[in-house]
């Protein structure tokens, strides 16, 4: 047991350093890490309302969506009330993972666009759900005037060649989110003032 | 002076760390999916190198042999956990496209094989020499890796198109399949040279 106490101490002498080394990274990282995530929410608030000013720290509602999820629901507030909104749904179909989509909605219930947020989905393939060529086609669409499925299947939604799966997954996201946003848009739109 | 050039230049090619030691494959054949994916891995992992080799020279003559493996880990991790919040404080885009893969660093056998082979071996400033000849080997392995992957998978080097119009992409080189092909190919390619040379 010689020489026992001598690892020990060294051990934890290394231990301490290296706990008060990230202490202070972190401490150093804390806001800049934050500062990020703001702006990542900012920057797809923008791409799904252009033109339309958010505060993401003030003005949004939390709200039962579905499958027991909350909808965190991004309003942009004009003079006449709410203007747009904007909340995230899942697509939990896609080719691998689920996908996360940014929906933008105008009060009468039509599309503002959307954007990915995240996905896994093939490179070359289904990640070309996130180019601006194929997500800009969802802009202007609403239950009215459009067929949310991909049109193999007989909608309205064009595939993207060799990738049917990840379009027909977003695609049937965004149509569950605007059915939402029907069914809550009283609730939405009226919740006015504040938060 | 000369032996230090021969320290750093030992990582570039007679002991490369990807393409002579077979070391470090699963970041080599991860995210090595395009040029800039590529060499942001091997700056982080070079990052760590220097930085582990440095602290863990300095201290080779207080770490009882005994517990010198947990010790090394322990000041690699703490060095992956800084390059971790650094770069999603600063590089929050690449940061999030090598995701899971930083933290992986942490047990890249290369980095814990130069604490281990060398730095604990010898002073601190060839130490130092060493770390950053083998995070540049490295580098540029993955580099050159990533280069092959994205010109035949997506036509392009760094995000430019390089390939004649009309051009199919090998769409399966940027896919895991990919990467053992392209590594394959240049591992062989390496020896027959490596051969010719000698």
């Amino acid at each position: 047991m010689k020489g026992m106490g001598r690892l020990i101490v060294v051990l934890a002498v290394i231990c301490a350093g290296a706990a008060f080394a990230l202490a202070m990274v972190y401490e150093v990282t804390k806001e800049p890490i934050a500062y990020q995530k703001k702006l990542e929410v900012i920057r797809s608030l923008d791409a799904v309302l252009p033109g339309m000013p958010i505060d993401p720290d003030n003005d949004f509602i939390d709200l039962p969506g579905e499958k027991d999820q909350d909808y965190r629901v991004f309003r942009s507030t004009g003079e006449e009330g709410v203007v747009g909104v904007a909340f995230q749904v899942i697509a939990p179909d896609g080719y691998s993972g689920n996908i996360y989509v940014m929906m933008g909605v105008l009060p009468d219930g039509t599309l503002g666009g959307i954007e990915i947020l995240s996905h896994a989905e093939t490179p070359g393939l289904g990640s070309l759900i996130a180019d601006e060529e194929w997500k800009s086609i969802f802009k202007g669409r609403s239950l009215d005037n459009t067929n949310f499925k991909v049109k193999k299947d007989g909608g309205d939604i064009d595939q993207i060649t060799g990738a049917t799966i990840s379009p027909r997954a977003v695609s049937a996201a965004v149509e569950r989110g605007l059915k939402w946003f029907e069914t809550n848009r009283e609730t939405v739109l009226a919740a006015g003032e504040g938060v | 002076m000369s032996g230090y050039g021969r320290e750093f230049n030992k990582g570039l090619w007679l002991e490369n760390p990807v393409f002579r030691m077979v070391l470090g494959l699963c970041p080599a054949l991860a995210v090595t999916n395009s040029v800039i994916n590529g060499f942001a891995m091997g700056l982080a992992s070079t990052f760590v190198l220097v930085c582990s080799n440095t602290v863990v020279s300095s201290l080779r003559n207080v770490i009882p042999s005994k517990v010198r493996i947990p010790s090394f880990i322990i000041v690699i991790a703490s060095f992956v956990t800084i390059v971790d919040l650094t770069m999603n404080a600063w590089a929050h885009q690449m940061h999030k496209t090598l995701g899971l893969f930083i933290p992986l660093i942490v047990v890249n056998c290369l980095i814990l094989g130069r604490s281990e082979a060398f730095a604990s071996r010898h002073p601190i400033f060839r130490s130092i020499v060493d770390g950053f000849g083998m995070g540049v080997g490295f580098t540029l392995a993955l580099g050159v890796i990533g280069a092959v992957r994205e010109i035949l998978g997506s036509g392009t080097v760094l995000g430019y198109p390089v390939m004649a119009e009309g051009y199919t992409d090998m769409l399966v080189m940027i896919l895991p399949p990919g990467a053992f092909l392209a590594m394959g190919v240049l591992l062989g390619l390496f020896n027959a040279i490596d051969r010719a040379r000698s």
